[in-house]
């Protein structure tokens, strides 16, 4: 497993310098998203003086009509996005602290959310990107900050995921990496997507196509699976592979792959568009493992416990990747990625030894709840959107908070009763594995 | 043969009667008579709890009492990805050896 993982990361390494070419020191992670630090403010021409980060480059921007120069604050790293539409090209259009400053209530929602956010993904192989994002920026942390710190803690949790379910023998690693190859790919078509969507119809425009993927994959899919645990719940909890999934595997279209612990033999074509899909989704709602861990299941005819444990693998490397790519624009803030950690290697571990005390359904039920009540959350902020983009007649402030309130609670109930199902299953797992061997004992014992 | 297939062998001999049998196969234990050895329990792992969990705690330690110059010089980009990458790998093994030793303290293992 340590040769693999060498392996794996000197493969990257070649990717991550190449990458490096295109994004220099001191660029944000697009032309118009600068840092650095603003090192003075000449309020009577409403401009501030601006030290780029990295090249020590000096511009002068101007301030938007909405800012006043007495907010500016020197010295602090910032990041600033430049309004594409000005002729000058130098006017701010927002301007964000780079690194919040840590108080004991946000070190604390740190460690609560890390430690959510790691069972889930031990359990389930995915989630807690989709709250873990948006919950460091409710505590004030800039979005592009909050991705790249996410995605800093996310490769490590999911390395040590893996290595443990991989130990418990459920993570099938050539399957896990050949995904992850074009989930790269599948990446990179979900940001040129994401930045054309941007260009085109703006921040508004940019939050409704996320929240629309959000909820038309987690609704069908979400549907899909919790069905399909009923069923087995219902059944006897004995899961079998699927119509689709034996329809794949017979489909004799070279080359055939051989994938040990998931016991699957299927073209490798068939393997493309699930990998494809779960980089795109992951480019797009930071969740690539809701596309990932149904589509090994009901495509490729995987085990729940084998899909979920080789979707860390994948978590692995897209989240490497992606991590390089981010340290390279500098925007990784160490202490949140640390924080989440903290809590989370240990929730993560704790998930995959729940998986080993669970029947199989289990899983599909804490997936397909999880996902069932974020799309609610998601679909709350829908009528915002459309209001933003003039599509709806703008809503009343009353309306909004409310929603804006259930797609909040929505989310902590999502993380809640997942939490919940995986505790109670493992609680009612280990102590029906600890009496059983209890009488058994004693009634060896006694003979 | 699988823990499970020697619970239910042994369960099948306890039944018939065979009660030293079953203890043979789930203690493998010789039969009566025989000196016996007895299977040594696992101890749990308090020692590389500790080591782990001060190497651990040290290192967030060092880490926040110089955040202002960590989050500088790990943010100044290009090759210096280097940094928070190589420090979040340090503290995955790191104080992932301290949650997987700690979770076997607490007796809570995977199922055999």
């Amino acid at each position: 497993m340590k040769k693999l993982l060498l392996v794996m990361l000197f493969a990257l390494l070649p990717l991550s310098f190449s990458a490096s070419q295109v994004l220099a020191a001191g660029e944000g992670p697009s032309k118009d998203m600068l840092k650095g630090k603003i090192t003075a403010v000449n309020a009577a021409e409403r401009t501030v003086t601006f030290e780029k980060d990295g090249t020590r480059e000096i511009v002068t921007l101007s301030l938007n009509e909405n800012m006043q120069p007495e907010e500016m604050q020197l010295d602090r790293k910032v990041l600033v996005n430049l309004d594409k539409h000005a002729e000058s090209g130098k006017v701010m259009k927002d301007i964000e602290i780079m690194f919040l400053d840590m108080t004991t209530d946000k070190l604390f929602a740190l460690l609560l959310i890390g430690a959510i956010g790691g069972l889930l993904s031990g359990f389930i192989g995915s989630g807690g990107a989709f709250v873990m994002t948006p919950a460091m920026m409710s505590l004030g942390v800039p979005g592009a900050v909050a991705v790249a710190s996410n995605m800093c803690h996310k490769f490590p949790k999911a390395m040590v995921g893996a290595y443990k379910r991989w130990k418990y023998g459920q993570a099938d690693i050539k399957l896990g990496l050949v995904m992850a190859i074009t989930a790269i790919i599948g990446v990179q078509i979900g940001i040129k997507i994401q930045k054309y969507i941007l260009a085109q119809f703006g921040g508004a425009g940019s939050n409704l196509y996320i929240s629309a993927v959000y909820m038309v994959v987690l609704i069908f899919v979400g549907g899909y699976v919790f069905s399909d645990a009923y069923k087995l719940a219902k059944g006897g909890g004995k899961e079998t592979v699927g119509k689709l999934a034996i329809k794949m595997q017979k489909i004799n279209l070279p080359p055939m792959m051989h994938f040990k612990t998931a016991k699957i033999t299927i073209s490798a074509w068939i393997t493309i568009p699930i990998g494809l899909f779960t980089g795109m989704l992951a480019a797009t709602i930071a969740v690539g493992g809701f596309i990932g861990v149904p589509g090994m299941i009901y495509v490729l005819g995987a085990s729940a416990v084998v899909a979920s444990a080789t979707e860390l693998i994948i978590a692995f490397v897209m989240g490497f990747w992606g991590s390089v790519q981010w340290g390279i624009s500098g925007l990784i803030d160490i202490r949140l990625a640390l924080l989440l950690l903290a809590t989370s290697l240990i929730g993560v571990q704790l998930g995959a030894i729940g998986t080993t005390y669970v029947k199989d359904y289990i899983i599909k039920v804490v997936m397909a709840t999880t996902m069932l009540i974020v799309a609610v959350s998601r679909g709350a902020k829908v009528p915002g959107y459309l209001a933003d983009l003039e599509l709806i007649s703008p809503l009343d402030p009353g309306a909004l908070a409310l929603l804006e309130g259930l797609s909040f609670w929505a989310l902590v109930a999502a993380l809640g009763s997942a939490g919940l199902i995986i505790v109670v299953a493992m609680i009612k797992g280990i102590s029906a594995d600890r009496k059983s061997q209890k009488a058994l004992a004693e009634g060896v014992q006694h003979g | 043969m699988t823990t499970f297939d020697k619970n239910m062998s042994a369960v099948a001999f306890a039944e018939a009667g065979e009660h030293e049998t079953a203890r043979r196969i789930l203690e493998e234990r010789p039969a009566a008579g025989h000196a016996h050895h007895p299977v040594k329990k696992k101890s749990k792992p308090y020692l590389n709890t500790a080591i782990f969990g001060a190497i651990s705690i040290s290192a967030y330690v060092v880490l926040f009492t110089n955040e202002k110059l960590i989050t500088e010089l790990f943010t100044m980009g290009g090759w210096r990805w280097a940094y928070p990458v190589g420090v979040a790998f340090f503290f995955s093994f790191i104080h992932g050896a301290f949650g997987s030793n700690l979770l076997s303290v607490l007796g809570l293992e995977a199922k055999k």
